[in-house]
C-alpha cells in the first residue's frame, strides 16, 4: 500500500512511515529525549526533501510535547515565568532561524547546511553523552556520587531587570533565558527539533534550575517554539506535510509508551551510554553520505 | 470521449482502402486523478489506421506523451573541502515535464532526422539546452554536458522514456498502446502526439489530451497549503496539539 504525501510529492509506504515514528518514539520514551535529531535525518535517508522533513518534523513535535507537559502542569513542575522569557527568545530565534533556512534553500544548499549543522551537533553530544556515561558505568558502584550543589549565579542576578523566578527558587535577570531561548529556537527551525538535548543541559548548569523544573520548563517552551517553528515553516517554505506528520505521530505515541516501560529496566547511565551510541551512528551516516562521492555526479530539480 | 471511439470505429469501414492514408487516437482516460492512494496510473491509446489494407507490418506508429513545460535546474555536485555539495545550477528552460515514446521499431528506422527534429520524436532530438545562470553565458562544451546529464537523469527517475515495440495491432486497423504514467507524474495538461509512417514517410498524425489534477484530500490539503499557508500552518499546530492530547488521553491510567 502507498500513499502520496501532498506536500513532499511522493509515494510512501504509511507502514513503513508510522513504523519509522514508532521506533523513534520508542527511542524518546526510553531516554525521556524528544527525537526530532533522530527523526529528522531518518526522514531524509527515506527520501524525504530535508526541508519538509524539518517542517514537517517541527509539527510532529508539537503533538509529541503535549502528553509529556500535561503530566508535569499537573505536577506543578512548569515555571511559567522561566518559560515565558525562554518562549520570548525562542520566537525571536525561530524568526533568524527561518531566514537562514530560507538564505540557504534559495542558494540551493539546503540540504548540506542541514546535514552539516546534524553532523556538528550529533558528533558534540554524543561524544559527550558517551564520555560521560562511560565514565559512569566505570566508577565503583560504591563510591560516593557528587551532590550537584545550587550556587546562586551571581553574574546573572547582577545583570538588569533581575527578578524573582519562585518555581526555579532564581534571583536571576531575564536576559540569560531571553538568549538560551533565542539560541534554541534558532536550531529548532533549521534542524526541526525541539532543542531538549541543549536546553535541558544549560538549565541545569547555566541558569541553575532545580532538576524537578527543568523537564517541564524544556517542554513548555518546547511546544510554543516548535508551534511557531511550524507555522513559519508552512508559512515562508510550504514545507510542512500534515499526512506525514499525522503518521509519525500515529507510530510516535505508541512507541513512546512501550519505550518508556522498557526504559524502566535499564540504568541510566546504561540508557545514555546506548542513546550516545545511537547519535553518533546517525552522526557517522550522514558524514559518510557527506563525504562520499555520489552515485551519480548530478542532481536534477524542478525550479521554483 | 465516447463519441470519439465511435467515430474512430465508423473510420474503419470495409473500403478503406480507397481513403488516403491517415490515423486516428483516442484515449481511455482523458483525466488522471492524483489523490492520496496515487503510485501512478495507466492509461490505453486506442487508434485506427486508415487507408491501409491490414495495416499491421506494412506501417509505422510512433506515440510521444509529452508533459506540461518546466524549467529544471541541473547542478553537478562537486567537492568543497572534504564535502560533497551540489554547484552552481544550470537551467534547462521548458523541457516537457515527463517525455514517454512508443514505437513500432526503433525510431531512427521510421522516421528520418529532419522529421525527428521538426516533431521532437524521441529522447535524440528533443532541443535540450542546459545554461548557465551568469547572463547564460557557458562554453558549448559545458553545455551539453549538462543537457547530456540531464537526460540521462531524467531517464533514470522515470520521467522520459524511449520504448520500442509497445504498439499492439488489433483486429484490420484497430490498435493499442499503453502508457504508463509514473507515481512522480507532474501535474498539468498533457499531449499526446501518434505518427504514422510509412518507409520514411509521414503519412498522418493526430493527437488527444490528458489532464493530471491533484484531487480530493491530495488537492485540498496542496491549495490550502500553496494559498492560505499561514491558516495552514495554524491548522497543523491546531491538529498535532489535538493528536497529542488524544494520545495522553489515550494511554492515561
Amino acid at each position: 500500500m502507498q500513499i502520496y504525501l501532498p506536500i513532499a510529492e511522493i509515494p510512501v509506504n504509511p507502514l513503513a512511515v508510522m513504523f519509522m515514528g514508532g521506533a523513534v518514539g520508542f527511542l524518546s520514551g526510553m531516554f525521556g529525549v524528544g527525537g526530532g535529531f533522530l527523526m529528522t535525518p531518518l526522514l531524509i535517508f527515506y527520501g524525504v526533501p530535508p526541508a519538509v522533513a524539518v517542517g514537517t518534523e517541527a509539527s510532529q513535535i508539537v503533538a509529541s510535547s503535549v502528553s509529556g507537559v500535561l503530566a508535569h502542569l499537573k505536577r506543578k513542575t512548569v515555571d511559567f515565568m522561566m518559560g515565558g522569557f525562554l518562549v520570548l527568545g525562542g520566537g525571536f530565534g525561530a524568526v533568524i532561524g527561518i531566514m537562514i533556512f530560507r538564505y540557504f534553500r534559495a542558494a540551493g544548499q539546503i540540504e548540506t547546511f542541514i546535514s552539516v549543522t546534524y553532523v556538528i551537533f550529533l558528533g558534540v553530544i554524543g561524544a559527550l553523552m558517551l564520555t560521560e556515561s562511560l565514565r559512569a558505568l566505570l566508577r565503583s558502584p560504591d563510591a560516593p556520587r557528587k551532590r550537584r550543589k545550587r550556587r546562586s549565579a551571581g553574574w546573572m542576578a547582577a545583570m538588569p531587570f533581575a527578578m524573582r523566578f519562585r518555581r526555579s527558587q532564581l534571583y536571576i535577570s531575564p536576559i540569560p533565558p531571553i538568549i538560551l531561548g533565542f539560541l534554541v529556537g534558532v536550531l529548532a527551525a533549521i534542524m526541526g527539533v525541539g532543542g531538549g538535548f541543549i536546553m535541558v543541559p544549560a538549565m541545569l548548569y547555566i541558569l541553575n534550575m532545580p532538576t524537578n523544573v527543568v523537564i517541564g520548563t524544556s517542554l513548555f517552551q518546547v511546544i510554543f517554539v516548535t508551534a511557531i517553528a511550524t507555522v513559519l515553516h508552512a508559512a515562508a517554505n510550504q514545507t510542512v506535510d500534515i499526512v506525514l506528520a499525522m503518521l509519525l505521530v500515529a507510530g510516535g505515541v505508541v512507541g513512546a509508551q512501550l519505550g518508556a516501560r522498557a526504559g524502566r529496566r535499564l540504568k541510566g547511565e546504561q540508557l545514555r551510554a546506548l542513546l550516545a551510541l545511537i547519535v553518533l551512528g546517525v552522526c557517522g551516516k550522514l558524514l559518510f553520505d557527506l563525504t562520499t562521492p555520489p552515485v551519480s555526479p548530478f542532481i536534477v530539480e524542478t525550479a521554483s | 470521449m465516447m463519441m470519439r471511439f465511435l467515430a474512430l470505429l465508423l473510420l474503419v469501414t470495409p473500403a478503406n482502402a480507397a481513403q488516403p492514408a491517415d490515423i486516428a487516437v483516442a484515449l481511455t482516460d482523458d483525466l488522471v486523478e492524483i489523490d492520496t492512494g496515487f503510485s501512478g496510473a495507466e492509461l490505453t491509446l486506442f487508434g485506427a489506421v486508415t487507408g491501409v489494407d491490414d495495416p499491421q507490418g506494412k506501417v509505422d506508429i510512433i506515440s510521444v506523451v509529452r508533459g506540461p513545460e518546466t524549467d529544471f535546474n541541473i547542478r553537478r555536485i562537486v567537492k568543497h573541502n572534504l564535502i560533497w555539495t551540489p554547484g552552481a545550477p544550470h537551467t534547462v528552460k521548458g523541457a516537457p515535464g515527463l517525455y514517454l515514446t512508443n514505437a513500432t521499431r526503433p525510431i531512427n528506422d521510421i522516421a528520418p532526422l529532419p522529421d525527428q527534429a521538426a516533431h521532437g520524436l524521441g529522447l535524440d532530438a528533443l532541443p535540450i539546452r542546459a545554461g548557465g545562470r551568469e547572463h547564460g553565458a557557458t562554453d558549448e562544451s559545458e553545455s551539453r554536458l549538462f543537457a547530456e546529464a540531464f537526460l540521462t537523469e531524467v531517464e533514470f527517475k522515470g520521467l522520459y522514456r524511449d520504448l520500442v515495440g509497445g504498439v499492439s495491432f488489433k483486429k484490420g486497423a484497430l490498435f493499442s498502446i499503453n502508457i504508463d504514467l509514473p507515481a512522480t507524474t507532474p501535474v498539468g495538461a498533457y499531449e499526446v502526439a501518434v505518427y504514422l509512417y510509412r518507409d520514411g514517410v509521414l503519412l498522418g498524425a493526430d493527437s488527444a489530451k490528458i489532464l493530471v489534477n491533484k484531487v480530493g484530500a491530495e488537492r485540498r490539503i496542496y491549495d490550502l497549503a500553496q494559498k492560505r499557508p499561514i491558516l495552514y500552518g495554524l491548522l497543523c499546530v491546531a491538529l498535532s496539539l489535538f493528536a497529542g492530547w488524544l494520545a495522553a488521553m489515550a494511554f492515561r491510567k
